[in-house]
Order: structure tokens, then sequence, then C-alpha cells
């Protein structure tokens, strides 16, 4: 009987199982939601978490007459975990649609997984633009951004219209900035920049960054500085970059992440001014904004960021298409069809629209920076707005596919070592101040 | 209670185990399926641990290296590059085998918390190597889209097929172990253990007993690591992480060290706990962190000593054929 | 060319200070009673959000860094006191609780503080922007440096002129002879465990000013303070210096010649010398 414990654990185990495994009763709907919790980037699992809890309590959990479920699960932003949660939603809790994944590689890995389970995909701020591109499925629906879709305007910009020609980038080496990186690239050298000096360092382990900040040549006319991350690193990076005096000598701009809230608030005042690109800006004016961030203020005490908006305009998008389809989830296909057809024109963060062949948002890209409010508090006032950027930008959609993923390799440090059809655009942007 | 009405007994037991655990996929649902295929890798990972700290006294913290490694040179070589089955496998093995045998050489030269430390080394090494390498093993993203094989027309994609293939590979693995651990090696490894210095006077090669034991343990974490990577489709740098290593040996000392099957049943308590722990309650680690404190505290010999805690107690002769589940010696 | 050299040598030296802060207290505990404490990195991380506390309620930084510092002290103390003391003398029962320990801080701390980076804000004086040989470097690394210095001579002086000291040497040196003269080895775990508590709740201040903490910084710490010890020598403060020494200037000039590279280059001196030296640069033989 030496297994006997063996055996006791089986059946154990598996009346545990039974008890668990609870049914989607007929008026009920499983959304599993997967995001980091834990670990290094908690602080965007929990505002994503936020902003989908807002959106449900907004609908008392309810659509088309169905309770609406939300089974969350804890992934510590380790990839294999990911996948593990992933599929415990799926074949346990049976869900309808899957949704949350906060970083590019989740995405990448979790979307992997679902390609063949025939649920829907909705994730919230995972931008590794692969997704809705090279690695899409018709089950994918993404209603934020991808990584480049706002760098791209951002770079074109700081290019074309401030004249600048040299850019020293240091970035998280992971696809998140890679795909950001690659955006500012591209749209740098289109507006007539000439090259983006690229230096990578590991995620989160990196403390101390005066060493890599030591070594940005002073001498050789950069007209800035981007630092291509964000979380600690990006906090650890800015309050090194401006200790070390060199924010008088070089100035510093972003990503889109570097300055969001609620990392801004623990870096230095002098930042005051510095420039990044996002798909938010704390001091929107319209109604849709104001209502959205008075509501989450009132829940949960503090300020909402991006990560937190797109959590709340992605739930939305959910319960409106099920609201469409009258509640009906069985023809899943019909569901993702009903999601591309969602009217997202009153969302908080401005009007969005689906790409209906790759399912991705086209929206506004505004163009921050830095700066204090009355109370002290540092937040990300909008300068210039773009409207209707989709993921492809400018770039004809065949040609934009045809380039490789973006990596920490490419696209090229140099203008001229971009394939020069890729300097031309089909169309342009047009730059229009803010709140106008 | 006769002698051969209890083996009678344990002959059904152990049937009934078998068979409940050949038939899971025709009545447990397929998530069930799916976590006992976890079990499994992660029982390979454990029995890795579990030799080296119960038979042989070695704590080592650097065996999630090799469950990572074959997972990784199955990624390499199959998915990125087409090897086809069961060629890549056995690439991967031989990987192992290698950096194991490099690697047990250096580190066999040291003993008790030195060996410890030196393990924790090797294993960062390899887990930093893994985290900043964008080249070849693209670093925090890992490599993704690993597929288990289809041989002789038989699809391991399906979790039922995969689960039995898993199910027969430990059976064989748990067999291979048992019979090693009452063989010559098995008997002088716990010699080695109790009193090394013993057992070189009396002409045994320690150190290459010792060797030889680490490849072995090397050879288990190996295999636990191919059906992981082909069971998840991925395989990243997480996979050799500290707190993965940490996981592991608390899991062994859970189920208890010095038992055979320690390992196991820590793996099966430890896995379900994460099942059902991560669901009830956001502060999962806390719960985790306070039943590996208690453990330790009060149950210092793992949950299979509360078996043993009992025969002591009643001296039943019923309970004491049930419980003899010991395979080595106690390890004090 | 020059400034650059001067700045990462000032760097590698910041790096120095908190690395000997960090590892000192745990080479010293370690030396003393063989416990590998794994949750070095949790004390680290709960420290420094004490620390936060107090400066974000009082505007008070060297008050944070006694709160910090002093309410790790008392954990460490407690830690000892009710839960190692039961496991004496097994490595890997103690070793177990000290991991045990760190997730259930770093869950704690994760419930109480969030996710997001926390920095402790210091006040002007304390971080005057100093021009030395042609260059802007932060004041507060300098007062790093020193306070690093000042925290190796006070060890110094309790190791070496204390009779407190002397009692830790020689239990250091030999267990069991030490208790068999009388000294209180029980009393002198509990202080040296709570001294290595005090040092790194010191280290979580400072770290926390001129760094963040974050989810994940437990880890990192951890990492750095085993590899500082296991190169220097477990048990031996001078190893710790030099070790210190070593990784910071390796730390800097890597992150500056091979950012890609930098984290896994500070495990590559420690494999060279474990694999030639087990016991580390200054370690006796175990």
């Amino acid at each position: 009987m030496r297994s006997l414990i063996k055996k006791l654990s089986v059946s154990l185990a598996a009346s545990l199982v039974i008890l668990t495994n609870v049914q989607a009763a007929d008026d009920q709907l499983k959304v599993g939601f997967i995001s980091a919790f834990t670990g290094v980037f908690s602080s965007f699992g929990q505002q994503q978490k936020e902003g989908a809890v807002l959106a449900l309590e907004e609908a008392n959990y309810t659509v088309a007459g169905k309770k609406v479920d939300v089974v969350y699960e804890d992934d510590q932003l380790d990839n294999e975990q990911a996948v593990t949660k992933a599929k415990k939603l799926v074949v346990q809790d049976k869900i309808d649609i899957l949704t949350g994944l906060v970083s590019g590689d989740e995405g990448l890995s979790v979307g992997d997984y679902m390609k063949d389970k025939n649920i829907p995909v909705i994730p919230m701020y995972s931008a590794s633009e692969d997704m809705t591109m090279r690695a899409f499925y018709p089950m994918i629906v993404r209603a934020t951004w991808t990584g480049a879709q706002s760098m791209d305007v951002f770079g074109y910009w700081l290019a074309k219209v401030k004249g600048w020609k040299k850019i020293y980038a240091i970035g998280q080496d992971y696809s998140y900035p890679y795909n950001q990186g690659g955006g500012f690239k591209r749209g740098f050298f289109r507006g007539g920049g000439t090259e983006v000096t690229t230096v990578w360092h590991p995620v989160g382990t990196t403390s101390d960054f005066s060493s890599i900040i030591a070594s940005i040549p002073t001498d050789q006319s950069y007209n800035a500085v981007l630092y291509n991350g964000s979380g600690g690193d990006a906090v650890n990076f800015v309050k090194q970059y401006v200790e070390l005096g060199m924010l008088k000598k070089i100035p510093l701009i972003g990503q889109s992440n570097t300055f969001e809230k609620p990392d801004v608030e623990s870096m230095p005042e002098d930042v005051v001014g510095s420039l990044s690109p996002h798909h938010t800006a704390d001091d929107l004016a319209t109604p849709a904004w104001t209502k959205f961030k008075n509501a989450y203020q009132k829940r949960w005490g503090h300020d909402p960021s991006a990560a937190s908006e797109f959590a709340y305009s992605s739930m939305r998008l959910i319960l409106r298409a099920i609201e469409a389809r009258k509640g009906d989830v069985s023809d899943k296909a019909a569901l993702v069809t009903a999601m591309t057809h969602v009217d997202m024109s009153d969302d908080p963060r401005g009007p969005v629209s689906l790409d209906p062949q790759f399912h991705s948002a086209i929206e506004n890209v505004y163009i921050r920076e830095v700066a204090k409010d009355d109370k002290g508090q540092l937040y990300n006032k909008g300068l210039w707005t773009v409207k209707n950027v989709g993921q492809f930008g400018p770039y004809d959609p065949q040609l934009y596919l045809k380039q490789p993923s973006d990596s920490g390799s490419y696209p090229p440090d140099q203008r001229s070592a971009l394939p020069p059809d890729m300097l031309q655009a089909g169309s342009e942007y047009q730059y229009v101040p803010f709140g106008q | 209670m006769s002698r051969t009405g209890a083996n009678r007994r344990r002959l059904v037991f152990g049937t009934g185990v078998i068979v409940l655990a050949v038939l899971l996929p025709l009545y447990a649902g397929e998530y069930t399926v799916t976590t006992f295929t976890r079990i499994i890798y992660f029982g390979f990972l454990a029995l890795s641990v579990g030799m080296l700290v119960g038979q042989a006294g070695m704590v080592s913290l650097t065996q999630t290296a090799f469950f990572g490694l074959s997972g990784y040179v199955i990624g390499l070589l199959g998915t990125e590059r087409g090897m086809p089955f069961p060629l890549r496998d056995l690439i991967a093995i031989g990987a192992v085998l290698i950096t194991a045998l490099v690697f047990g050489l250096i580190a066999m030269r040291t003993h008790q918390i030195v060996f410890l430390m030196i393990t924790l080394a090797f294993g960062q090494i390899c887990w930093a190597f893994a985290q900043q390498n964008t080249s070849l093993l693209h670093g925090w993203a890992g490599i993704r889209g690993i597929r288990p094989p289809t041989i002789l027309g038989v699809n391991f994609g399906r979790t039922s097929n995969f689960y039995w293939a898993a199910l027969f590979i430990i059976a064989i693995g748990i067999y291979t172990l048992r019979r090693l651990i009452h063989s010559p090696f098995g008997l002088a490894l716990n010699g080695i253990r109790e009193n090394p210095r013993r057992m070189s006077a009396l002409g045994y090669p320690v150190y290459w007993i010792r060797v030889a034991s680490f490849l072995v343990a090397a050879l288990y974490a190996g295999v636990g690591g191919i059906l992981a990577a082909y069971s998840t489709g991925i395989v990243t740098p997480t996979t050799m992480q500290l707190s993965r290593t940490i996981w592991v040996l608390l899991t062994v000392i859970l189920g208890g060290a010095s038992y055979f099957w320690g390992p196991i049943v820590g793996t099966i308590i430890a896995v379900w706990l994460d099942v059902l722990i991560s669901q009830g309650t956001a502060r999962y680690n806390t719960v985790i962190g306070f039943i590996f404190l208690m453990t330790v505290l009060f149950l210092p010999g793992g949950v299979l000593s509360i078996a043993e805690f009992f025969r002591d107690r009643a001296n039943n002769p019923l309970l004491d054929r049930i419980f003899r589940l010991k395979s080595g010696e106690k390890n004090k | 060319m020059y400034t650059k050299f001067l700045i990462l040598i000032l760097n590698g030296l910041t790096q120095a200070a908190i690395f000997f802060v960090l590892g000192s207290g745990l080479t010293l505990a370690f030396g003393l009673m063989r416990v590998m404490n794994l949750s070095h990195g949790a004390f680290y991380l709960l420290g420094g959000y004490i620390g936060y506390s107090v400066v974000h309620a009082t505007h008070n930084w060297p008050l944070a860094l006694v709160a910090g510092s002093l309410s790790i002290a008392l954990l460490g103390f407690l830690f000892e006191r009710t839960m190692l003391v039961r496991v004496r003398g097994g490595d890997l029962p103690e070793t177990l609780l000290t991991i045990a320990l760190s997730m259930i801080i770093a869950d704690v701390s994760l419930a109480i503080w969030g996710g997001h980076p926390l920095t402790l804000n210091l006040p002007a004086y304390l971080n005057p922007p100093i021009r030395i040989l042609g260059i802007t470097y932060p004041g507060f690394r300098f007062i790093l440096m020193g306070l690093s210095v000042l925290i190796a001579f006070s060890l110094w002086l309790i190791l070496y002129r204390t009779k407190l000291g002397a009692s830790v040497r020689a239990g250091v040196d030999d267990r069991e002879t030490a208790s068999a003269l009388g000294v209180n080895v029980d009393k002198i775990y509990s202080f040296v465990f709570a001294l290595s508590a005090l040092l790194v709740g010191v280290a979580g201040v400072l770290g926390g000013s001129y760094l963040q903490l974050s989810p994940g910084s437990d880890t990192t710490i951890l990492t750095y303070s085993l590899v500082i010890i296991i190169l220097g020598g477990m048990g031996s403060l001078l190893g710790t210096v030099v070790s210190s020494l070593i990784l910071g200037q390796l730390l800097s000039f890597g992150l500056a010649y091979a950012p890609q590279y930098s984290y896994f280059l500070i495990f590559v001196p420690m494999g060279v010398v474990l694999a030639i030296r087990p016991q580390g640069l200054f370690g006796r033989q175990v």
C-alpha cells in the first residue's frame, strides 16, 4: 500500500475539482481576466483591474439580463504562468471571453495558446503590434493600441516640426519597448531624422543607471535622450538623469509609459516639460473624459491612467457587444463581428473605431508634456492631437507587413539603412492644437 | 493480520491507484487532466531535488536550470529549426547531461552549505543568461509555439494522449529510481550521506558516486523540462528563476524529503494548493508562505511523517503495514 | 573621456557602499549562525517602505532612517527569538523558514504599499549637487559612501574592541568551545541577527532614497547580497568590503560598456572564484 497516500490525494483532488468546477448557468456569462497582480508590473495590473471593475459596476455586472462573472487570474508577469492560467480559464471555467493582458510578451504567449480555442481574446494593455498584425487571427479584438502607433506620430513630429536629427535611445530589453522604439524610428526617419542610437538594458534588474547615463556622449549634438522604458526602471532612470545634471545638457523625452501616472508622481519636478505621446492626456476636457475621471476618482481615490482607461474602454466594448447580441454569446464569430461594430465614439480618451480587417483601434494620439498642477502634482498635459491614427499609421499595410517584426536590432539605427519605401507615406499626420 | 493478506491488500490498492491514474481522462474533466500533467512534470523536478536531498544529503538549487535547459533545446531545435522528434529530445537530454557533468565535477568538490551556495550561483547564472540573451534565447519573451509531436498517427497535442504519455514516462522513471536506490549504488549513496569519510576509507570512489548521482538527478529534471515545454508550449527564463527553485525545494520538504514518495506527494499537494488558493484569494503568496512556515516549524518531516507519527503512536501492525512508505533512512 | 571615467568610478563606489551595507549584516549572521537568511531582500524592501511612509507623513528623512532600520531590527529579533530558535542547527529548516518569511513580507508589502514604484524624497540639504574635479555629482551619493565607511568602522569597533564583539568572534570561530567557555551563545545569536536586520533596514532606506522601491526589488537585492557574500567569503567582513568594491565597479563599467549583459556579468567573478576557491576570497574552509 505504498501508494495509499497518492491514491488519497488523487481522490481528494478529484473531489475538489468537482467542488470547484461550477458550470456556468444559462443566465450567466464568464469573462476570464489574466493580468500581473503581483511582481514587477503589478502596478499596471492593478490599474487594469480598477478600470475594468468600474465599467462592470456601472453596468451592475449585468448585460442583456445576464450576470457577468469575471474570473481574475494572476500570472505574475510570467509568460509560462500566463499560458497555464489561460488554459485553466478555458478548460475549467469555460469562459466565453478572455481579456486582461498587460505586457507585450504575455499577450503574444496567451495569443499563441488561444489560437485554436474559438474564444474571443480582448487584449487591454498588451501592445505588441504582431498580435493584430503578423500573428493575428480573427478572434482577437484589440480596441486599445500597438506600441508603434503613438510613437510613429511622436517621432515624425520631433523630426519634421522640431527639426531634430539625432536621438540617443535607452530602453528596456523586451518586446514592448522594441515596438515603441520601432514606431519611433520609422516616424523620426520619415520626418527627416538621421540617427537613433539605441542601447538596451535588462528589465527590472538594473537599479543604478548612472553609468549608462554617464556614457551618453554630450558632445555629439544629440537633440534628446529617449528613455524607452516604464515602471520602476523609468523612475530610477529619470531620477538619476536629473541628479547627474544631464537634464541641463540634453533634453529627456519618454515613450508612452515613461511619464504615466502614477509613476510620474515619484519623479523629480525638474522633468516638467518632458515630452511623450499616448492615447490619453491627463487634462483632456471632453465631457466623456471628465465623467470617467470623476467616477474613477470617486471609486478608487486616485487619478486614472492610460492603463485603467484602456481596461475600462475594453470592458465596455465587451459589454456593449454582448448587449448587441442580446446576450447570446454562443456564436463567437458573430460576437466578434458585433465587437467590431460597437460604437465607441463616446470613449473617454476620444472617439475610437475598429479596423475591420485586423480588429485594431483607430484613435487619437496626443503629444504631451509633463506639467505641474496647482497642488504640486506632476501630470501629462496635452499639446497636440492627431486624429484617427490606425496601427499602420500613414503606411500602406501591405508594405508595412512585409517588414520584419520590431526587435532589438530592427529597425536600424540609421535612416540610410531603412528600406527607402518605408520613408514614403500614403498620408500625412495633421497636428491639431490640443483641445480643438 | 497475516503477511499474505497485507500483501494482497497492498496489491489491490496499488492496482487501484494505477487504474485510477490511467483512466483519469475518461472520468475527470480536461482541467484535472492538465493539472495532473503538471504534477507529472513538476514531479520529475521534485524527484530530482528529492533524490539529491533525501538519498545523497545534497541540497541543490540548480535543478531548475536543467529543467529549463532541456525546454530551451526543444524550442531552439524543434520549434525554431524544425528538427524532428526524437532527435531533438535526445539532444536535449544530451545537453543536460553534459552540462550536469561539467558542473558536477566542480560542485562535488564542495559540501553542505557551500554546495548549496555554488548550486544557487550556477542556477542564477543560467537564469541571468537566458534572461539577457536576446539574439538566441529571446530574453524575457522566451520561445513560444512549442508543440508535442505526432507519433505513428497519435497526436500528442491532445490533452489526454499527452497525459498518458507523461504518465507512462514517469512510471518508468519512478520504477527505475526505486531500483536504483535499492541497488549497491543507492546504498553507497546513503552511506556517503551519513559518513563520507568512512565510505572513502572503505574504498568507495565517493567523489565519482556523487557526480554520478548528480547526473541521474539532472536527467530527471531534464525529462521533466521536456514534458513541461510540450505541455505549456512555451519556455521562458522564469522556468529557471530562483522562486521556482525555492518552490520545488519547499514542495519536497512539504511531502517529506526523506521518503521515496515525498517529492511526489509534495508536488500533488503543492500544485493543487496552487490551483485552489490562486482563485480563492489575491494574497496567494501569504497563504503559501504561511503553510510552508508551519510545515517547517511543526512538521519538519513533511506530510508523510504524519503517517509515521501514527505508526509510532499506536504501534498498530495494520497501520505499520499501510504506512511503510519509507525507503531510505530518515535524514536527521 | 576623463570625466566619464571619473563618473563611472564614483558610480561604482556608490554601488559598493550600498553593497557593503547589504552584505555585512548577512555575512556576519552567516559566519556566526550558519543561517542563510534568504529574507534579506524582503527585509530591505520592508525597511525602505516603512521609511517611505515616515518621510511621507513627517517629511523628516533622518527619522525615516531610524524608524526603517529599527523596525526591521525588531522584526529580525522577534523572528529569531520565536521561530529560528525552534529549528536551530538545521541548515535546511533555517533557510526554509527565512524563505517562507520573505514570501509573506513581500506579499503583505504589496497589499499595503501597492505595486507602483515609490521613492523616499530627500530633503535638498541632503542631496546638494557637488562640483568636484570638473563634474557635477549628487551629494547624497557621497553621504552614502561616508555612511558606509562609518558603518564598516563601527562594525570593526564592535567586533574587535568590545567584550560583546569578542564573544561574537569566539562564536564564529568555534561555537562549541565558546559555549563551553560560558559565552551565552543564544544571546549572541539574537544580537547578531538583529544587527544584521538593522543593517539591511538601513540599506533599504538608503536604497529607497537614491533608487526606487517596488515589488521585485526584494529578489534583485537578495541576489546581489548573496553574490557579494559568496564572492567575499561567507563570514568575512573584509571579504565583503573587497567583493563590494569589485562588484560595484564591475556593475558600473558593465552598464556603460555592455548594458545588455550587465546583470549577467556580476555572476562571472563569483563563478570563477567558486570553481577555484569554493570558500570565497576571504572565507575560511567550511
